[in-house]
């Protein structure tokens, strides 16, 4: 049972991350690799909103989606709008978002140095609850809250608000929206903001859940987000939380039941078969384009 | 003859190298149809495109009620009641029917409410079938929901591009009956039609395209009337 638990509670943290990463993946069809820099940096923000700023863990939260929302919009604009209408656009597009990531994660270690920080003593409230016999403390059942209230939102936002049919819009045919009457270029930078805020929370979340922050933790996700996303389905927002659930869960029962050094084998072994067993991903569709 | 709603002056649109519009000049009075014909290839379409916004002109000048709008963006000339029906009806498949309506209404923010139940009085096909994706339509209902669609955004000039092609005669029709009620409420119609009989015998006013020049200009009447235009660029009468 414990297991199980930790099992969600870290696996909603790369459901969160994963779903901003498909987010821009299935609507503007470009793989962003500056978000895992985006999750890095915040949380090291995170820790200094704390440290510095003295603020709660909780306050500091939502500062953090901003801050998140302010770097998607940077990264839009930087890495993703100069290419756009180039023939190899998808292709400029991960590269400049490779680089975007590299500046910024020297900037985190020009300002923070190589070494792991951590939340100043006393971040944490004690609040301990036993749920079926597991022990579950306060921050890990505001960590599951958080991201599936954000998970929760941005599905609403993107099936019934009308923000979220400009982008599905945009999604299936820019020129149509156009047409419309759609701002093509804002509704691609309100995408990437929304993503990479979601992204930022993840990461003060992750960051939360083992009181650290590495220079590495964006490469240490990086991977995982794609395997979720890809298993989940490529730009499917239910396949990224059900994809980031499955991978949490198999992390924790591998070092549980064989040991830890074998956790991604296991964890990216069961990826593997699943994609064996369904190519298109667990909620993907196989899209037609229309040229 | 009041001031024109639309007028296009020394237009000129290119593909890289390629002129595809080399000089092309027409107005449209409020409240009229205007149709532009000509063989495919005659550059209708790139002149539609740019009017609306789609392309930027590489020279000419273009104006709507009176003011310049040559380098102004489509998602800007909507809300200003310039909206196009475009070519291959461009429906959005994945979305419902209703939300393609809504997305007629984007410029006002609420999503028509009020036009869109109007559209369903009018399109009792699509009332049925308010909650299936677009994509469940067949070709001519595509293009009744294209136009629906549109309308929605409350049109004062509408460009229609190619609204009849690839669609069955009877369902053809139905989709100029359709135009002639639009013009009849008053709004004015710029159609871009290969079906260049069919399109004229519904316009007053006519303009002939071939290289990507207005060749032949005139009151729509006229220019059928006129044996050589008909035999020279609009080809053999087939069957209707």
């Amino acid at each position: 049972m414990q297991q199980l638990l930790n099992g969600i509670f870290i696996g909603s943290i790369y459901a969160l991350f994963a779903i901003g990463f498909t987010l821009v993946f299935g609507i503007l069809d470009r793989l962003n690799l500056a978000h895992p820099a985006v999750f890095a940096a915040s949380a090291f923000v995170g820790i200094e909103l704390v440290e510095r700023g003295g603020l709660s863990l909780w306050a500091a939260l939502p500062l953090v989606f901003v801050v998140g929302g302010v770097l998607g919009l940077l990264i839009e604009r930087l890495a993703f709008r100069p290419l756009k209408g180039r023939a190899d656009a998808h292709f400029a597009g991960l590269i400049s978002s490779i680089a975007l990531a590299g500046m910024l994660i020297a900037l985190l270690q020009w300002r923070y140095g190589p070494d792991t920080r951590r939340f100043p003593p006393g971040s944490f409230p004690d609040t301990r609850f036993e749920v079926f016999g597991a022990q579950v403390t306060l921050v890990q059942v505001v960590i599951l809250a958080v991201s599936l209230a954000l998970m929760v939102g941005l599905t609403y936002m993107v099936t019934r608000t009308r923000l979220g049919r400009g982008m599905r819009a945009v999604a299936e045919n820019p020129t149509a929206a156009r047409v419309l009457g759609v701002d093509v270029d804002r509704v691609t930078a309100v995408t990437f903001a929304i993503s990479s805020a979601l992204g930022a929370v993840a990461g003060v979340l992750f960051a939360i859940n083992v009181n650290t922050a590495q220079l590495g933790m964006g490469a240490a996700i990086e991977l995982k987000g794609l395997a979720v996303i890809i298993v989940g389905g490529m730009g499917s927002l239910p396949g990224a939380l059900i994809g980031g659930l499955l991978l949490g869960l198999a992390e924790v029962f591998a070092v549980q039941y064989i040991g830890s050094s074998w956790i991604d084998v296991i964890a990216f072994g069961l990826l593997f078969v699943i994609l064996l067993l369904r190519p298109q991903g667990l909620l993907g569709a196989r899209k037609v384009r229309e040229v | 003859m009041s001031d024109p709603i639309l007028t296009v002056e020394d237009l000129r649109v290119t593909y890289g190298r390629v002129e595809a519009v080399r000089s092309v000049s027409f107005r449209a009075e409020p409240g009229s149809l205007v149709t532009l014909v000509g063989a495919n290839g005659a550059g209708k379409s790139s002149v539609i495109n740019a009017v609306s916004g789609l392309l930027r002109p590489a020279g000419g000048r273009i104006t709507f009620e009176g003011q310049d709008i040559t380098r102004t963006p489509a998602h800007k000339l909507v809300g200003r009641g310039l909206v196009q029906v475009p070519e291959g009806r461009q429906i959005l498949a994945t979305l419902t029917i209703e939300e393609n309506l809504q997305m007629g209404g984007w410029h006002s923010g609420n999503g028509g409410a009020g036009s869109i139940d109007a559209m369903y009085d009018r399109f009792p096909v699509l009332a049925e079938r308010r909650a299936l994706p677009a994509g469940a339509l067949s070709g001519g209902e595509q293009q009744m929901l294209a136009i629906a669609r549109a309308l929605v955004a409350g049109p004062k000039v509408m460009l229609m591009d190619e609204p009849s092609m690839g669609l069955a005669p009877k369902i053809v029709d139905e989709v100029f009956r359709v135009i002639e009620e639009i013009r009849a409420s008053g709004t004015t119609v710029v159609l871009v039609e290969q079906n260049a009989r069919r399109a004229l015998r519904a316009a007053d006013h006519g303009y002939v395209m071939a290289s990507g020049e207005v060749v032949h200009s005139g009151r729509a009447a006229d220019l059928l009337a006129d044996e050589r235009i008909v035999q020279a660029y609009l080809g053999v009468e087939s069957g209707s």
